[in-house]
């Protein structure tokens, strides 16, 4: 399309590692028992530039609000590291800490536990700029006012409102409101509009939109609801298990996926005109816990298009086009090479 | 106040407390007769047992004493009580509470390990034990009331706080930079004020019972009088079932000052709950 | 095994059943007063078919359910018919609604969780089910357990785990399979997959589709998901507010809506991209749901709709009766072709908050 310069990388996870350990009893531990790691997150790359919405899908539990909250710090990662403007990120403390906070933000997916009923929406908007000691009542009262109108929340009427006074969408975007008032450069919003009726998702999608576009923000969208994705991201991520196994555009991934679970997942969305010849191909099984990860391609136990070689060596994440990367060896032109078994299956729209 | 003051039942408390306090205050000024005043009949003997008159408006006790100025005393020591230990037990469970239902983890285990076993302590058999062996004395009471009841306070606010610290504007708040303290000032405490303040007005009432009972059992400090003391007079000079007015009086005082904490605290609940919440 | 066989041949003789709403009104008693929250309601499900029931959340979907079920509140106020094989099935006894339930209609739960029993292996909870309304022996309820099983695609092995021992997934494929265990004329199925993930809710819909078209079963599906009722349902109704606002043969209603509300729901609708084509632009409806203890007087939509007209303030449009083809709840549906035009432009909805 457009042939303008990349903006500049704003964060990047690299070789990004975050476990947690299956909570162990006192007298466990005493005894040193050594609790065995749940590996919610496990070897990710991912890059987001200024202006742009990264699209981030997967299954259930494979990671994705770990992925999110370790980007923003609120989980510690176990290996790897998190880049902010090109400065590593990944363990620094105290006012280092502090000043990354304010850059990066974060919105979860509940609009009705996401602000304290005991504050009102003026109060809840300013207690970020209190936290970080910016400006004096006046300043802090024109910046709330300012965030307020990038949301289209009329401020006068709504300032001295409780939260129990607004609707699910105007919650959603009071949330959004009290992420932007410190003028971030990068927003997690996980599954922001999940909990809304369709009948407003839109207008939240909206405003994500106009604000990457118009302050230069770097978002990592997270969403189940994969046609939303389509609306306001340009480039997808779709994790399975703890590892990113495809990357590319949202066009591409969305119409022309690869892998085999980018595959199966497209066919899931059901569609209102309905495709009288959508094809399925069934998974078998349940998703394999992040405590017994399957060795090999962490997908085998469930792909149709398993070999042996699948339930040996694990698969890496290698460039198939411009921009586009899939973890299976049915693209690993090298796998293929030495295993002749391996066919690849002719995605769905290409 | 004024919100309070909307609830009759809270009205109704806060005006029972208020008369005691008010007594209690000016008992002094108030009361006919000292305490311990002796009271003498025209003949000169001991004014034993007389029925209410007028010089003696709920009558006298077998030892001679004015039972309206030992009732007006009393309430110094149940206020007294009830306050101080209140207080401590607030203070104690609040801050085991938060400690260990906020940072979870080792630190929980630990406190919570504490909480279990200070909770294994019987609760009457303790106190007789600890107050006769400290020493009776007003101060020893309210030590022993506090021990005893922190440890459930614990466990409640813990839970309390569990819930809270799961709220998802409380990891907001975490990841925008803020620290545990501005956490626990801002999101945590004001959303468990109702149960912490709940805990403590019954634990008023809990430590007025309890200094009550002590004193019954003959544990209380025999310097001040109180009305669990005049129960226990009455008792041991065997005019429980006859003396009528001596009786009455400590125990309507009793149950009306337990029950109007009861009121206060049911009344905060309903009114700080943003959910039954009036506009 | 003889006896198992008996038992799946009685079950199987079970016709599908007829389903028969007329203005039924249910209002929940609030401390506020009564809160209408389903108005004058009708709709007809035909022997083995399938009806889609749809609107934003809050409009009283689950409350229909409910009442089909016989589980509102004690004190609810209901009146209207339902009737199931011709027979009024509202307001019948707890006694009277123990032979209905699971035996005539079965119901599937937006929250699996809720409707298994935690302290109980599922197994016996089915078991338990069959055994209640059919005289057999445990160990034919069981083998008919087994056999549900493995129609929703759990190892019949399974069936002595307990539900936590699930996936939520896993459990929802429970939950159908108990319902299905008596081969109820009528399946109620309230959000089936609401809280799964795409791949998790596709296969659960295909089951229930597949086990639709085998048994030839009636079926109500509850969703706010338009696009699983265009693929599940031959008949759609769409309700706003508490009332059904349209009504008609799904793949008529979603090509050429004649209500507002029909048309913007399908505008804020996500759809997937298609390659090489640029796609159209989400539209949400601005506004919010009137406050049913107060309902407006007019149309309900008018607060939101971009074609109110004074008329529409003032006056209610006539309630839908049941009707097999397509008709709306709209003072203005013969003007619809042209509503529709203008609705597919983002700046129509624009016009009132954002
Ligand atoms: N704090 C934690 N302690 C222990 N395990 C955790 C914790 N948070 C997440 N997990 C586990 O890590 C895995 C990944 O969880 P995560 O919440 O990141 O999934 P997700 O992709 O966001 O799923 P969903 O789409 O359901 O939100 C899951 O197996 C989860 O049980
Ligand atoms: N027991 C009750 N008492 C009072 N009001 C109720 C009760 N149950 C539901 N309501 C109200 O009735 C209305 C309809 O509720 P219902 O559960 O039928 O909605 P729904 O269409 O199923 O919504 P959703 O898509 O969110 O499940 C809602 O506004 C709800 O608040
Ligand atoms: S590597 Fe093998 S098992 Fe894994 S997705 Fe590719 S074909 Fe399937
Ligand atoms: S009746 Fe009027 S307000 Fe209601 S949907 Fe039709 S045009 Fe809109
Ligand atoms: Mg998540
Ligand atoms: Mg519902």
């Amino acid at each position: 399309m457009d042939k303008t310069p990349p903006s500049p990388t704003v964060i990047e996870a690299r070789d990004l590692k975050t476990h947690f350990q299956a909570r162990s009893s006192l007298i466990g531990a005493l005894a040193g028992r050594q609790p065995r790691a749940i590996r919610a997150l496990d070897g990710v790359d991912l890059a987001i530039r200024r202006n742009e919405i990264y699209g981030l899908v997967g299954e259930s539990g494979s990671g994705k609000s770990t992925l999110g909250m370790s980007l923003v710090r609120m989980y510690e990662p176990t290996g790897g590291e998190v880049h902010y403007n090109g400065e590593n990120i990944t363990h620094v403390h105290g006012k280092a800490l502090k000043d990354y906070r304010r850059a990066a933000q974060i919105i979860f997916q509940d609009p009705y536990s996401s602000l304290n009923p005991r504050l009102t929406i003026g109060q809840i908007i300013e207690e970020p700029l209190k936290i970080h000691r910016i400006g004096d009542a006046a300043e802090r009262q024109r910046r709330v006012e300012k965030a307020l109108e990038l949301v289209r929340i009329p401020a006068e009427e709504n300032l001295h409102r409780y939260p129990s006074d607004l609707s699910g969408g105007q919650r959603q975007r009071v949330a959004i409101a009290r992420a932007l008032v410190l003028e971030p450069q990068f927003i997690v919003a996980d599954e922001p509009v999940s909990m809304l009726d369709v009948s407003i998702q839109a207008s939240v999608l909206e405003i994500l939109d106009d604000l990457s576009r118009d302050l230069g923000l770097a978002v990592l969208y997270i969403s189940h609801d994969i046609a939303t994705v389509g609306y306001i991201c340009s480039h997808v991520a779709v994790m399975y298990l703890g590892q990113i196994v495809e990357e590319g555009t949202a066009e591409d991934i969305l119409t022309a996926p690869q892998h085999p679970y980018t595959q199966r997942l497209m066919a899931a969305i059901p569609s209102i005109v309905p495709d009288e010849n959508r094809e399925r191909v069934e998974l078998k099984g349940d998703v394999p816990s992040p405590l017994d990860i399957p060795p090999g391609c962490r997908f085998s136990s469930r792909c149709p298009y398993a070999t042996e070689l699948c339930t040996t060596v694990e698969p890496q994440l290698v460039p198939t086009a411009e921009a586009h990367r899939v973890r299976c060896h049915l693209y690993d032109a090298e796998a293929v090479a030495t295993h002749p078994s391996l066919e690849p299956p002719t995605s769905q729209a290409a | 106040m004024r919100l309070v003051m909307k609830d009759s039942f809270v009205a109704m408390g806060v005006a029972i407390l208020l008369f005691f306090i008010v007594i209690a205050t000016f008992a002094t000024v108030l009361a006919p007769y000292g305490p311990y005043e002796v009271m003498m009949t025209e003949a000169g003997r001991l004014d034993r047992l007389a029925r209410p008159s007028f010089e003696h408006p709920l009558g006298t006790t077998a030892y001679g004493n004015d039972v309206l100025s030992q009732f007006i005393h009393g309430s110094r020591v149940a206020l007294i009580v009830g306050l101080v230990a209140a207080v401590a037990v607030g203070f104690v469970s609040t801050v085991f509470g938060v400690v260990a239902g906020y940072f979870g983890g080792l630190v929980d285990d630990v406190l919570m390990r504490i909480t279990d076993v200070a909770l294994s302590i019987p609760t009457l058999p303790f106190a007789i034990v600890a107050v006769s062996l400290l020493g009776p004395s007003v101060q020893n009471i309210i030590l022993v009331i506090s021990i005893l009841f922190w440890r459930n306070g614990a466990r409640i606010i813990r839970s309390a706080v569990l819930t809270e610290r799961e709220r998802i504007y409380v990891k907001w708040a975490r990841a925008a930079g803020a620290s545990h303290f501005h956490v626990i000032l801002h999101h945590i405490l004001p959303n468990i004020v109702r149960v912490i303040f709940l805990w403590i007005t019954m634990s008023v009432a809990f430590a007025i019972l309890a200094e009550a009972s002590l004193s019954f059992l003959g544990l209380g400090d025999p310097t001040v009088i109180s009305w669990g003391q005049m129960l226990n007079t009455a008792f041991s000079s065997g005019s429980l079932r006859t003396a009528w007015w001596w009786v009455v009086p400590p125990c309507i005082a009793l149950t009306l000052l337990v029950s109007s904490l009861y009121l206060i605290g049911r009344g905060f609940e309903e009114q700080t709950n943003p959910r039954l919440r009036r506009y | 095994m003889g006896a198992l066989a008996k038992l799946n041949e009685r079950l199987r003789a079970k016709p599908a059943a007829h389903m028969l709403v007329e203005r039924l009104s249910i209002a929940y008693q609030t401390p506020r007063g009564p809160f209408r929250a389903v108005d004058d309601v009708s709709f007809e499900v035909a022997a083995g078919a399938t009806l889609g029931l749809v609107g934003e959340s809050g409009c009283g979907k689950s409350t229909v359910v409910k009442s089909l079920m016989g589980l509102l509140p004690e004190g609810t106020s209901v009146s209207g018919r339902a009737l199931l094989n011709g027979t009024d099935i509202l307001g019948l006894s707890e006694r009277a609604l123990s032979d209905v339930r699971w035996t005539k209609i079965a119901l599937i739960t937006q929250s699996a969780m809720n409707s298994l029993d935690p302290v109980y292996c599922i197994g016996d909870q089915i078991t338990e089910s069959i055994l209640a309304h059919e005289r057999v022996s445990k160990a034919v309820a069981w083998a008919r357990a087994e056999q549900m099983f493995e129609i929703v695609g759990l190892p019949g092995s399974r069936l002595t785990e307990f539900p936590h021992q699930f996936s939520g997934g896993m459990r929802q494929r429970a939950v159908i399979a108990m319902a299905l265990s008596l081969n109820a004329g009528l399946l109620l199925a309230d959000e089936p997959t609401t809280a799964l993930d795409p791949i998790m809710q596709d296969q659960i819909m295909s089951r229930i589709r597949s086990i639709h078209a085998d048994m030839r079963r009636s079926m109500i599906l509850v969703t706010h998901d338009i696009a699983v009722v265009a693929e599940t349902c031959e008949t759609i109704a769409v309700m706003y507010a508490g009332e059904v606002v349209e009504a008609g043969p799904t793949a008529q209603v979603l090509q050429n809506p004649r209500h507002p509300y029909t048309m913007g729901l399908q505008n804020a609708f996500p759809k997937l991209p298609v390659r090489g084509q640029s796609r159209m632009p989400l539209i949400s409806i601005p506004g919010t749901v009137p406050n049913l203890l107060h309902p407006p007087v007019g149309c309900r939509f008018a607060g939101r709709c971009p074609f109110a007209t004074d008329l529409c303030r003032s006056e209610a449009p006539a309630k839908l009766s049941n009707s097999i083809s397509q008709s709306a709840a709209c003072h203005y549906q013969d003007r619809a072709s042209e509503f529709r035009a203008i609705a597919q432009k983002a700046s129509t909805w624009r016009h009132k908050d954002g």
